[in-house]
């Protein structure tokens, strides 16, 4: 049980020309699940690994506990790790891989037997404990490496992307394991990913970087209704949040919305903001806030757009992604639609657009523009 | 590759044909290499007259005790003892530096990592006959010459290289991720050393064991020079000393070979399989 606070972290690895972690600040609270997600070589491993004592810190601290331990070596951390590679010690069985971080401990023989055993009964690994790991699958190396670590009941986990060697089915279930291991232990953990769908499901908070910073912390789903930026729109959801170049016009008191032949009227956004943006905005609208058909006709969130022909049709059983090219617009724009759509490449269609869930986003900064109603989840100014 | 069993015989024609340059390659290598060992066997069982009236027959009358004669008659068992003092020594002192210096070569960056390497390695490439006198010399004004303490210790000195290099090849390809999560599980860096290494690099191990065991056991060079007294020699010298004193005895020379030869044959028949595996690993990884 332990809280993990970082200072202002700061990696540069010899010889690496920039640094590979900048200034990074997080806190993780006791029994958290944080996930750091983001794309592959954007520092998420560096900053693990700094927190593990494997890499020296360049500039600033990790604390755990309140207490720094930039100075404190890897194996006096209480942290344990699970590894993309899984890291078994080839060269024992599966009975030893378990048993090896009590044993440095100090820990009774009779306490580390009902500890390994305790853990290799809740993972399914008890008829494997005599084997090595080179005549284990793929799934079971993966449950005796979450195993080493469960066994230690270290201050922190530590998971550097530990699912992304098995297939899709695999990874659901152990996804689902390693998220109730985490809740019934009640230990700080946190989580590298680059897969949303996994950051999504399995942390409390979710950490987004880019570069080696970090962009956006926050809960999943808010993070996730309330991009900060277009890298975080565009990075998570699947498909991507649609970006419409916009042009504003207006004066100090409403604002209009230009793209194509189409005009909106831009309500939900601070005018006086607006007024500041050299008149140029991304339009921000996830798929599923784009309707093929009128669902909620008379909703005055709803903007419809007629003339949107359509590139590509992609049924993918339980949904539809539908690509539009829409007039005027050089972005093409995913729409979400249900498996009964009836659309084929080709033809025109007319889409409705709900303002409701968009979002403006600065073009030359990429911030995202807060909207008036923000903090009304979901909200739309009726009054306006 | 082995053939599935229920292929038709016409295949299995064509899978033979195709493997009889092979076939024929290693029949001919066996043939060079192993013909003259049978031979020195055969010899090592007759008695010189013998010999010299037919060389090449097979014995007619297996004489077992020309092997006694030979370890008792000149200083065979001290010369044994000596090799054996002095190889056993050495090569577990060469295991042990060597695997050491493998291991900091191949896992830690420090500075002047490259330098120590290049020094070490450099010793690939010294012939032993340009530093003989040198080390006469050393070993001279250390009280050293003459004594096995010294050969031991430049036999360790010589073959390092060779020993850091295999290994390192071998320890560098260990992932660095066990040494890792060992430290995650508490462990300090030389237990790291003993329990991770040692045991993942055995088939490595094996492989320099037997090669300095075999390379050492057999070397002449040094020990003739730094070596004078009798009682001090080794098996190679041994050998020697037992050819002039004989007047070139064949069939006892021979019979002293098959002696000085049994260690290196046990020891191959022991590791010889791990050995292998050491020297292919990298390659069927
Ligand atoms: N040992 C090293 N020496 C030099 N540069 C390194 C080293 N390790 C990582 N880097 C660099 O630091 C940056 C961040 O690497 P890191 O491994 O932390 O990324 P990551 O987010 O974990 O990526 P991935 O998702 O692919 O694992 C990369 O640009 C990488 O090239
Ligand atoms: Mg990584």
């Amino acid at each position: 049980m332990a809280t993990v606070a970082i200072t202002a972290l700061s990696k540069l690895y010899d010889g690496g020309g920039e640094l590979a972690v900048k200034d990074l600040s997080l806190t993780v609270a006791d029994g958290e699940f944080m996930v750091l997600l983001g794309p592959s070589g954007c520092g998420k491993s560096s900053v693990l690994r700094m927190i593990a004592g494997l890499e020296p810190i360049t500039s600033g601290t990790v604390a755990i506990d309140g207490k720094v331990v930039n100075e404190v070596p890897a194996k006096d951390r209480d942290i344990a790790m699970v590894f993309q590679s899984y890291a078994l010690y080839p060269h024992m069985d599966v009975f030893n891989n378990l048993a090896f971080g009590l044993r440095r401990r100090g820990i009774a023989a009779s306490e580390i037997e009902r500890r390994v055993q305790g853990a290799a009964a809740k993972l399914g690994l008890l008829p494997f404990l005599k084997r090595k790991p080179h005549a284990l699958s793929g799934g079971q190396r993966q449950r005796v490496a979450l195993g080493r670590a469960i066994v230690r009941e270290p201050k922190v986990f530590l998971f550097d992307e530990p699912l992304s060697n098995l297939d899709a089915a695999l990874r659901v279930s152990t996804r689902n394991e390693l998220i109730r291991q985490q809740r019934e232990l009640g230990i700080t953990a946190i989580y590298v990913t680059h897969d949303q769908i996994e950051a999504m499901t399995m942390g409390h908070r979710i950490c987004i970087m880019s570069k080696g910073e970090v962009v956006q912390i926050g809960k999943p789903l808010e993070v996730y209704r309330n991009p900060a930026n277009t890298f975080v729109a565009r990075f998570l959801g699947n498909p991507p949040m649609n970006l419409i170049p916009v042009t504003i016009q207006g004066d100090a008191r409403s604002h209009q919305l230009r793209f194509g032949g189409t005009s909106l009227a831009a309500r939900c956004w601070p005018a006086e903001r607006l007024s500041r943006l050299d008149g140029k905005a991304l339009l921000g609208i996830r798929p599923e806030d784009v309707y093929e058909a009128s669902p909620r006709s008379g909703d005055e969130r709803l903007v419809a757009i007629t003339g949107a022909s359509v590139v590509a049709v992609e049924p993918l059983g339980a949904e539809t992604l539908v690509v539009l090219s829409l007039p005027g617009v050089s972005e093409e724009v995913i729409v979400r639609s249900g498996r009964e759509s009836k659309l084929r490449p080709g033809e025109h269609a007319t889409i409705q657009l709900d303002l409701g869930a968009a979002h403006l986003f600065d073009q030359a900064t990429t911030e995202v523009i807060a909207r008036i109603d923000v903090k009304r989840e979901a909200g739309w100014p009726r009054t306006a | 590759m082995i053939a599935p069993a229920a292929k038709s015989p016409a295949h299995n024609w064509a899978a033979h044909l195709r493997r009889s340059p092979l076939l024929a390659f290693m029949l001919i290598y066996t043939v060079i290499s192993g013909g003259p060992f049978l031979w020195v066997a055969v010899m090592s069982l007759r008695t010189t007259p013998e010999i010299f009236a037919s060389p090449y027959a097979l014995p007619s009358r297996v004489h077992w005790e020309k092997f006694v004669e030979a370890w008792t008659k000149s200083n065979y068992g001290t010369y044994f003892w000596n090799s054996t003092i002095v190889v056993v020594t050495a090569v577990a002192l060469l295991t042990i530096i060597g695997a050491m210096v493998a291991h900091c070569l191949a896992r830690y960056r420090f500075r002047g990592n490259r330098l120590v390497r290049f020094v070490i390695l450099s010793g690939l490439i010294l012939p032993p006959q340009l530093m003989i006198l040198s080390l006469f010399q050393i070993l001279l004004e250390y009280r050293l010459y003459n004594t096995l303490t010294g050969l031991i210790i430049v036999y360790v000195a010589g073959h390092l290289a060779i020993t850091v290099y295999i290994l390192e090849g071998f320890f560098a390809q260990i992932p660095q991720d066990l040494f890792d999560a060992a430290r995650l599980d508490g462990y300090s860096d030389l237990e790291i050393f003993w329990r991770i290494t040692l045991p993942i690099g055995v088939p490595a191990l094996f492989t320099t064991v037997t090669l300095n065991f075999i390379i050492l056991w057999n070397e002449f060079l040094y020990a003739v020079v730094l070596l004078t007294e009798d009682d001090k020699r080794t098996l190679p010298l041994g050998i020697m000393h037992f050819m002039g004193s004989h007047q070139l005895d064949v069939g006892m020379l021979a019979t002293g070979l098959m002696i000085a030869i049994g260690p290196v044959i046990l020891l191959y028949a022991l590791f010889s399989e791990t050995m292998i595996k050491g020297m292919t690993a990298g390659a069927v990884r």
